[in-house]
């Protein structure tokens, strides 16, 4: 080195942006302090940059008066390089951590001494996630525990007396709840550092989980709402593939409507199909073909009998998205067992109601069995009588031809009279379905007051016939509505034995494009206390009676698109009136 | 005269044609009632009856005329032949019952039994009238003089019972035969038996 050279000179080596520092520092060391100490860039005249470090001592002399400097100059340059990078790379990992919510920490003491802090570093983001002040340094363990929601804390430190004690790694996720009150959840993973097969401590990362914890735990609910609600629908949800008999998914009620117990594990494909009944499967089979060829959806019913042998009904409907592969559907599968159930007791009953129909069909019958037998006996006598009277006009001397005649025609007119009777009761017995044609009422009316003309004599009771003129036809079961009819005559007929009553049957067309038919007696009547009950099933007054008789006649109408009332005043009668749609 | 109550037309028609083969009549009523609003005349008749008739029976019917004291007889035609009902009807004195279909002939008879019963009974009616008419005609003295005879007395017996003459007797007996229109004592006494209040009915 020269012995003096040019400060100016080194002056303008100075960094022109340092310079200005660099004058001031020396200039308040000159005047007021003992040494000096700068960093500051300089420029070689290569142009590189050199940091240097520039250390000195001021003498004075008695006075106080600065007269001499010296120093070191130290070029630090790579110091300060390297001190820059890390710099760097701390930033980076500060603002990765920040950026991805996850802090680091690590604690020298746990796992050796348990001490009041363990020795423990937090790196930025651990205090952003506790919400803590880094500068109030490294909480202690209190403090930390504290910030630990409640009902965590039990757990937290007995994971850390774990690490402690094991010398083992974790990863746990507990809730703390922050100095403003925020209740967050947060993930912390540990890991034992082993240096040299020697035991150092631990070190880990801090993640808050909040969004993905509350994220799972609405999954989850919302899982469990889907479970809950195929459960409650018996309805189980699937993903497969019926080409290669695969299960994709299959949920727990799936196996359950099939008998299985979902805990046990995925079920195959082959198990679920074996359990449909054999004379369900080659239908079921065509149907599920026919759909994959198409790539149709499909929609089929089959039994199974499930592992405790139980047959149930069920009900498969799959849905082919075109994207996905040949045989790649997803579906729902349905316990229709009650449903089939309730269909086939509908039909039961549908055909108890007809038996129940025709039962008093043949009750009523058999009411009229005794009037009936009398009346067919009737004609045939007045038959026999007539033939006779012939062969007694034939016999003699001079046979009388033409009486003769009328007597033979007599016998004809009589029998068939009685064939006539044995006809309509024969048809009256009759099991049949109801059949529906076109019905004219008043011939119907007509015909059942001659049916019953023995028990309207017997009973000296006077029928006035009122009928509509052009009354438009009904749409019905014949035997049907001659029943309705033959029972509320029969009824009324009984309310007026003794008594020289009066039956009016009446029929007219009603504006509405009814039929209006009113049977009225002016018999005992109905006290208007059982009016409404009197159309109840085994509600009766006669002690041999069944008390189905006008429940089924009310039953017949309503089948038919009418209504049947009944009307009456105590000691005057009674007037029950039924509507029929006329047939349009 | 045959009358005929039968709630059925055709029946009562077709037993009317039977009748007309004999050359009988027939009146047709379709109610007791109106039957027994008809005055029964006088020549022999009988009743055909059904015994199941609206309003009244006809078990009733003859009760009514039973009280009425009408004597015609009936003959009771049913489609039912219960037992009991024949037994019935028969002891209040029916004359027959006939179940339906009964043949022509059957009827017949019955009808042909029953128009002699009645004669025979109206005639014998007839004949105990005339019988009271005459008894009607005696005295309060002839009748006893009757008694008397018919006792058997002679007419001395006759006189000295009376404390009359026997002339007085003889005449009284005289127009007791006469009245009565008696052949003999027998013939009296008969009346007489006749003329007691048990033999009428």
């Amino acid at each position: 080195m020269k012995d003096s050279f040019d400060v100016s000179a080194i002056f303008e080596r100075i960094h022109p942006e340092d310079r200005e520092k660099v004058s001031r520092e020396a200039a308040e060391v000159i005047s007021n302090g003992t040494h000096a100490k700068s960093e500051h860039r300089i420029v070689l005249p290569s142009g590189e940059v050199r940091v240097i470090l520039g250390l000195g001592t001021v003498k004075r002399d008695a006075s106080g008066k600065a007269y001499e400097m010296f120093g070191t100059g130290q070029d630090i340059t790579e110091r300060k390089l390297s001190e820059q990078a890390l710099r760097q790379s701390q930033f980076y990992l500060s603002e990765g951590e920040r950026l991805a919510h996850i802090g680091s920490w690590a604690s020298a003491d746990l796992g050796i001494r348990w001490s009041e802090d363990l020795n423990l570093y937090w790196s930025d983001e651990v205090y952003k996630i506790f919400g803590f002040d880094p500068k109030n340094g490294t909480p202690s363990l209190q403090q930390f525990l504290s910030a630990v929601h409640p009902q965590d804390q039990a757990s937290l430190t007995a994971t850390m007396k774990k690490l402690h004690e094991q010398h083992c790694g974790c990863d746990v996720t507990n809730r703390i709840v922050r100095p403003d009150g925020e209740i967050r959840y947060v993930r912390c993973v540990g890991i034992p550092v082993v240096e040299d097969g020697v035991f150092k401590g631990y070190r880990g990362t801090t993640m808050d989980v909040t969004e993905q914890e509350l994220l799972t735990q609405e999954l989850r609910r919302e899982k469990a709402y889907l479970a809950e609600g195929q459960s409650l629908t018996h309805a189980g949800s699937w993903a497969c593939n019926l080409v290669k008999r695969r299960i994709v998914h299959s949920s727990d009620e799936n196996a359950r409507l099939y008998g299985f117990d979902p805990s046990q594990g995925p079920i195959p494909f082959d198990h679920y199909y074996n359990t449909i009944l054999a004379e369900d499967e080659s239908a079921i089979s065509a149907k599920l073909g026919n759909a994959i060829r198409e790539g149709a959806d499909y929609d089929v019913e089959f039994r199974i009998r499930r592992t405790d042998g139980a047959i149930r009904f069920l009900r498969g409907i799959g849905h082919h998205n075109p994207s996905q592969e040949i045989g790649e559907y997803v579906g729902i599968t349905m316990d229709i067992t009650e449903q089939k159930h309730a269909e086939q007791e509908r039909e039961r009953l549908r055909q108890l109601e007809a038996d129940l129909a025709h039962i008093n069909r043949v009750n009523m019958m058999g009411e009229l069995a005794g009037t009936l037998a009398h009346e067919i006996k009737q004609p045939i006598a007045a038959a026999v009588a007539n033939a006779g009277a012939c062969l007694g006009f034939l016999e003699g001397e001079r046979p009388d031809i033409l009486e003769a005649r009328e007597a033979a025609s007599g016998t004809i007119g009589c029998a068939r009279r009685a064939a006539e009777i044995i006809d309509h009761v024969r048809s009256l017995f009759k099991k049949d379905l109801p059949q529906r044609e076109p019905v004219d009422l008043n011939e119907l009316i007509r015909e059942i007051t001659l049916l019953l003309k023995g028990d309207i004599r017997r009973n000296s009771v006077t029928v006035n016939l009122e009928l509509g003129e052009d009354l438009p036809k009904v749409l019905g079961d014949r035997v049907q509505l001659e029943q309705v009819l033959m029972n509320l005559m029969l009824n009324a007929i009984e309310a007026m034995r003794d008594a020289n009553g009066s039956l009016t049957i009446a029929s007219k067309a009603t504006e509405d494009g009814h039929l209006l038919i009113s049977v009225s007696d002016n018999g005992v009547g109905i006290p208007t206390d059982k009016i409404d009950r009197v159309f109840d099933t085994f509600f009766t007054t006669k002690p041999q009676g069944t008390g189905m008789g006008l429940a089924i006649s009310r039953s017949i109408v309503e089948s038919h698109g009418g209504r049947l009332w009944a009307a009456s005043d105590s000691d005057r009668g009674s007037t029950f009136r039924f509507t029929l749609p006329n047939k349009v | 005269m045959v009358f005929i109550v039968d709630d059925d037309e055709d029946m009562r028609l077709a037993m009317q044609r039977i009748l007309k083969t004999v050359k009988l009549r027939a009146e047709l009523f379709a109610t007791a009632q109106d039957f027994l609003q008809r005055n029964i005349p006088d020549v022999p008749s009988c009743l055909v009856l059904d015994v199941r008739l609206p309003g009244m029976g006809g078990l009733e019917v003859q009760q009514k005329l039973i009280e009425s004291g009408i004597n015609i007889p009936i003959i009771f035609i049913t489609a039912h032949g219960d037992i009991p009902m024949t037994v019935k009807a028969m002891k209040s004195g029916a004359f027959e019952f006939l179940t339906k279909p009964f043949r022509h002939q059957e009827f017949l008879d019955a009808i042909h039994q029953a128009l002699q019963r009645d004669q025979l009974a109206r005639r014998q009616r007839n004949a105990m009238a005339e019988l009271q008419e005459r008894y009607k005609g005696l005295t309060v003295r002839e009748r006893k003089v009757m008694d008397l005879v018919v006792s058997g007395m002679q007419t001395k017996q006759i006189a000295s019972a009376l404390g009359t003459s026997e002339i007085t007797a003889a005449v009284h007996r005289g127009r007791v035969m006469h009245k009565m229109q008696a052949g003999s004592p027998a013939e009296l006494g008969s009346m007489a038996e006749r003329l007691k209040p048990s033999a009428n009915r």
